[in-house]
């Protein structure tokens, strides 16, 4: 494995950040016409108007604003919350650990059951199993997460009452009631991954099951089980890597309305609660911590892709 | 045209489709004509009433028939998720081909520009606008487009790449025709297929988006019946009334089930290799 | 004698969306032991389908409507899966055509081998490894203990094509399917494969199906030849006899239309006045992109001249740069050097004026490719005739001038055969009579009937028009039938420019030495 490659993907991230970073910041303080106006609505003096601007710069051409913000940014400091005063880099990372905490169980989860039935459906095309895989990935795609949310609560939570509907506990404080209260929240962002996982692993599988080495291994007279578990199933699950990296994608955009609905603290959470506070330094904050996150599970998979694929020893 | 939506029809997909398309395109035009009740009519007497002859759907918490308002709602769900998508992928089409054209090193450094946007999540990117632009159907509408446009450009600009270096292209150039000609009538109509198929399917996320940016109060405005709004409204009440929940749930899966198939079944119908 | 392969009457159907079509009709084969039996056939004659019949890997809508496939004693279509299973590979083998996709790239070459090895020959890994790096070094690969490590996509074409043979002949079956191997591969790498074949098969005594539509190739390592006609099997006869003595119609056809360097088509001189002159022509392909160097260079400093009505044939296998050249002549590929045409001098893409585009004109490889599938044919053929002023009206004339019936005009290009399409592609360049036309294989992908009927109607034209031609192509024996000159290309580079009779004399390059030994001219 090359390390220019690697140099040149880690240049690839570090860019990724930084024009989030610039689109982010644009969007949040330089297109605003009055940045100081709209966050603290119609009632605001001028005095408290002019304080507002003053303290955060919008007097200053865009582009100082943003390297004083960048700099500060790049070195941890978030800068401080406006609606409770509190430095917002703490807060807002201790939100992501929470995030994080639900991402990667509904990740393990989503693996765990996706993969397995896109394969088999893609063995047993055209059959039941097939078709039955097919529907549901199909209906899981066409269902905004909300929705499936909401539904779930209303089945699992009001109706039969297994799960409690909302709030959190921290499962390092009570394993138990904490699993209690993740479960409907992990099970709900499972089924939405779940569905695209399906989707993608069986059409991956039935193209490498299509493929001339496949026809091959057969022809050459290798057991059926031989052919499935040694060459079709190493081609097919090789992209689990690139799937996973796209779950987070899928994962970040729902997880804003996930925690909303069952009250989990997570960075999601936290975003929401600072839009509708107009929260500028914790808005800009968890957006790019958001999508610098994006970015660099994309850069592990990839590398971790690389690292799998004989294909791809030497870029 | 026409051939193509036989050929749209005969596959199961495609059928079931555009039946559903027409449904909702009916609730769309005639939705406020054909609905039973007045949408705002407020009715206390029959608050939380089930599903039976007087509200086919059932009523929510004021009263109000859950079945017109979804009809009548069916107006600010749907052509906003159209003009949305239609906006974004036009952007990102003349962004995609263009890049495709220009070529070399500055259609490397516009896609990797472009893919360092995608890493901001759509919902997010749309939520930050609608925070700047403030809230409202109107600008729900914007934020969506802009979200979409980096995706699209995407798209275009790999099946415009595809395109470009078909020998058919390169016998234009070779023959001296203007770069007019040869984006307009040798690309472009070979792009548009991909184009299509991609934006038909992209209405039905722009649907749901827009009903989860309703749904998180930044959208569509009360008293509009926006289906993500009604499921909003619903969810304090599902113990009592749990069909104001469903049916505009069921409504907007319907839709974006709807535009699925339509775009799968375009996928099949725009090969022109089928044609025996 | 039981035959190590009897085809008995079978007949086969495909159910297609207008109904059963049939496939192969009432045929009748068999191959003895240690025995070569060519099949030969264009494209939808069905041969491929016979091998996959054979293996027992049809398509869901195949139906055997009577017949029966025997190995020896064996009635393959009553075998159970398991017993197929153990068939394959064991006592039928089979060749791919196209090496590159029939190996998994995620499995070592050494694990590839072994698997079949310990399944057929029931060995342990340790003497299955030691076997597998013998075969590998008696298809003449070199350092076969490393080869077994290394991946698929580390190795050549031709050396993937030697592993595949390794196996199949490792396995010791009774009889062995070629399905066209050396189709996918270079000429002089194909020829060295087939020298391979006869070998090995000398070696051990394998029977074997060898299928092409290369009839000139088949008579070279077959025994007996089968001719396959849209299903039906209309000629067999052994090799020797079939370039030689023809029985049937169609085969007469076939061997007509194969390449004879001796059957000069073209008998006139070609003027004296230069056309088209080139020097130092080097092409560049890709700045390199933001993190990329460039790619070197595809072709070092070429030089050429065409003269009025000349051909001039430009040979070479794939990577030779004889399709950049192509490329550079007519503004396609960035260049350096110089272009003279008509006293006009050209150094860059941009010096191309519309005289020049009128009268350089190029027909590609792939004519599914080189009509956009969005336009009709009347649209396609008048672009020249807009661009370089000419009558929409001509449409009819410039149809006919290529044999094709004037109602075509209304048709989509998916609507035509691959040799219709070919023609439309030269109808379009000879809309405006240009001087110079540059085919760029434009004969490769089509069957050799084809081929002939195409390279006829070239002629045709010339003699009508006078134009001059830049024939690429990597089929030496069909250029020497029609060139006046022929240069030769390697890696970038012209290692020989001859004229036509100074072929077979002494001082040609090696490399050209090469070519003609791997296309050598068929018996009779």
């Amino acid at each position: 494995m090359s390390l220019a490659w690697f140099a040149r993907r880690l240049m690839l991230m570090v860019y990724t950040v930084i024009v989030v970073s610039m689109l982010v910041f644009a969007i949040t303080q330089i297109l605003p016409a009055d940045a100081a106006q709209s966050l603290l609505g119609e009632n605001a003096t001028p005095e408290v108007l002019a304080a507002l601007r003053t303290r955060l710069g919008l007097g200053d051409p865009a582009w100082l604003q943003y390297g004083r913000w960048a700099r500060h940014v790049f070195t941890g400091d978030f800068g401080i919350s406006m609606r409770t005063s509190l430095p917002v880099g703490p807060e807002m990372l201790a939100a992501l650990s929470r995030s994080l905490l639900l991402a990667v169980s509904a990740i393990l989860v989503t693996l765990a059951i996706a993969v397995p039935l896109g394969v088999v459906a893609a063995l047993r095309q055209g059959r039941l199993t097939d078709t039955g895989v097919s529907l549901i990935a199909y209906l899981g795609v066409s269902l905004p997460e909300f929705v499936t949310a909401t539904l779930l609560a209303l089945l699992l939570a009001d109706t039969w009452h297994w799960l409690p509907a909302t709030g959190y506990v921290s499962p390092l404080e009570d394993f138990g009631d904490g699993i209690r209260h993740l479960a409907l929240p992990v099970l709900t962002v499972s089924l939405i991954l779940v569905a695209h996982v399906m989707r993608m692993m069986r059409s991956e599988t039935l193209d490498v099951l299509k493929s001339d080495y496949i026809r091959a291994a057969r022809l050459k007279g290798l057991p059926e089980r031989t052919v499935v578990f040694r060459h079709a199933l190493r081609n097919a699950l090789l992209p689990v890597v690139t799937i996973i990296a796209l779950d987070v994608g899928y994962l970040l955009g729902g997880i804003i309305v996930i925690e909303e609905i069952f009250a989990i603290p997570g960075i999601g959470r936290a975003l929401m609660v600072a839009i509708t506070t107009r929260d500028l330094p914790s808005i800009q904050a968890g957006a790019l911590i958001m999508a610098a996150t994006y970015a660099v599970t994309n850069t592990l998979a990839d590398m971790a892709y690389a690292f799998l694929d004989p294909r791809i020893r030497y870029d | 045209m026409t051939e193509l939506f036989i050929r749209l029809m005969r596959k199961p997909q495609g059928f079931v489709g555009i039946v559903l398309l027409a449904l909702i395109a009916a609730a769309c035009l005639f939705g406020p004509a054909l609905a039973p009740y007045a949408p705002e009519k407020i009715d206390f007497l029959g608050r939380f009433r089930a599903p039976g002859w007087q509200n086919w759907l059932g009523a929510d918490q004021f009263g109000r028939d859950i079945l017109s308002r979804l009809m009548v709602g069916a107006r600010s769900t749907v052509p906003l998720a159209f003009i949305a998508t239609f906006v974004g992928s036009a952007a990102g089409a003349t962004i995609g081909v263009g890049s495709a054209y220009l070529g070399g090193r500055t259609d490397e450094a516009i896609m990797r520009t472009i893919d360092a946007v995608m890493a901001i999540p759509g919902l997010l990117m749309a939520l930050l606008l609608v925070s700047t632009l403030g809230n409202g159907a109107g600008n729900a509408v914007i934020a969506i487009a802009v979200a979409f446009a980096p995706g699209m450009a995407r798209v275009t600009r790999s099946a415009a790449l595809n395109v470009r270096n078909q020998d058919y292209v390169k016998a234009a150039i070779a023959r001296g025709e203007g770069a007019p000609w040869i984006i307009f009538r040798e690309m472009l109509p070979n792009v548009m297929a991909p184009i299509v198929i991609e934006s038909t399917i992209r209405v039905s996320f722009a649907v749901m988006l827009f009903a989860t940016l309703s749904f998180l109060g930044v959208g569509a405005q009360p008293p509009a019946s926006e289906w993500g709004l009604m499921v909003a409204d619903a969810r304090q009440y599902m113990h009592q009334a749990p069909w104001g929940l469903i049916a505009p749930s069921a409504a907007i899966a319907l839709t974006a089930i709807a535009f699925n198939l339509v775009g799968d079944g375009l996928r099949d119908a725009l090969n022109p290799k089928d044609e025996r | 004698m039981t035959p190590v392969l009897s085809i008995q009457n079978y007949t086969l159907d495909y159910i297609s969306s207008v109904g059963p079509v049939r496939v192969l009709h009432d045929i009748s084969l068999e191959i003895g032991p240690g025995e070569v039996l060519g099949l030969v056939g264009e494209s939808g004659s069905g041969k491929s389908s016979l091998a996959w019949a054979l293996m027992r890997h049809l398509p869901e809508n195949a139906r055997e409507v009577a017949g029966s496939l025997r190995l020896g004693d064996i009635d393959l279509q009553r075998l159970s899966p398991g017993e197929l299973t153990r068939i394959r590979g064991r006592r039928l083998g089979m060749v791919f055509q196209d090496p590159s996709t029939s190996l998994n790239p995620t499995l070592t070459i050494g694990r590839q081998i072994t698997e079949a090895l310990i399944q057929h020959r029931g060995l342990k890994q340790r003497d299955a490894s030691s076997l597998a790096i013998n075969l590998l070094g008696h298809v003449d690969l070199n350092n076969p203990a490393a080869i077994m490590r290394r991946y698929p996509h580390e190795i050549s074409g031709g050396e993937k094509q030697r592993v595949i043979i390794a196996t199949a002949f490792g396995c010791r079956p009774d009889v062995i399917l070629f399905d066209e191997p050396t189709t996918a591969l270079d000429v002089i790498t194909g020829a060295r494969i087939l020298a391979l074949f006869a070998r090995l098969r000398r070696e051990t005594g394998v029977a074997a199906l060898y299928i092409s539509h290369d009839l000139a190739l088949v008579t070279r390592v077959a025994d007996r030849v089968a001719v396959l006609e849209r299903g039906r099997l209309v000629e067999q006869a052994p090799a020797a006899d079939i370039f030689r003595a023809p029985r049937h119609a169609n085969t007469r056809a076939l061997v007509d239309a194969v390449p004879r360097p001796e059957r000069r088509l073209v008998h006139d001189k070609p003027g004296d006045q230069v056309v088209l002159a080139a020097s130092d022509i080097e092409v560049q392909y890709g700045s390199g992109g933001l993190f990329r160097d460039a790619t070197p260079p595809a072709t070092k400093k070429i030089g050429l001249e065409v003269r009025g009505g000349e051909i001039l044939g430009l040979v070479g296998e794939s990577g030779s740069g004889k399709s950049s050249m192509a490329r550079a002549l007519t503004g396609l590929a960035r260049f350096s050097g110089k272009i003279t045409f008509d006293a006009h001098e050209i150094h860059r893409m941009r010096d191309m004026n519309a005289a020049y585009r009128r009268d350089v004109q190029i027909i590609f490889q792939h004519p599914d490719a080189s009509l956009n599938p969005r336009h009709r044919i009347d649209e396609i053929l008048s672009r020249p005739l807009k661009l370089y002023g000419g009558h929409l009206a001509d449409i009819p004339r410039l149809l006919e001038q290529v044999r094709l019936p004037a109602s075509y005009a209304n048709r989509w290009p998916h609507q035509l055969s691959g040799g219709e399409k070919q023609r439309i592609a030269i109808a379009r360049a000879f809309a405006a009579r240009p001087k110079l036309v540059i085919c760029d294989e434009i004969t490769a992908p089509l069957d050799v009937s084809v081929q002939a009927q195409i390279i006829e109607l070239l002629l045709a034209l010339r003699e009508e028009t006078g134009t001059a031609f830049l024939f690429i192509t990597h089929d030496l024996n069909l250029i020497r039938q029609i060139a006046h000159r022929i240069a030769v290309m390697r890696r970038g580079e012209m290692v020989d420019l001859l004229p036509v009779e100074d072929f077979d004399a002494d001082h040609v390059h090696p490399y050209t030495r090469e070519l003609m030994a791997a296309s050598p001219v068929p018996v009779g």
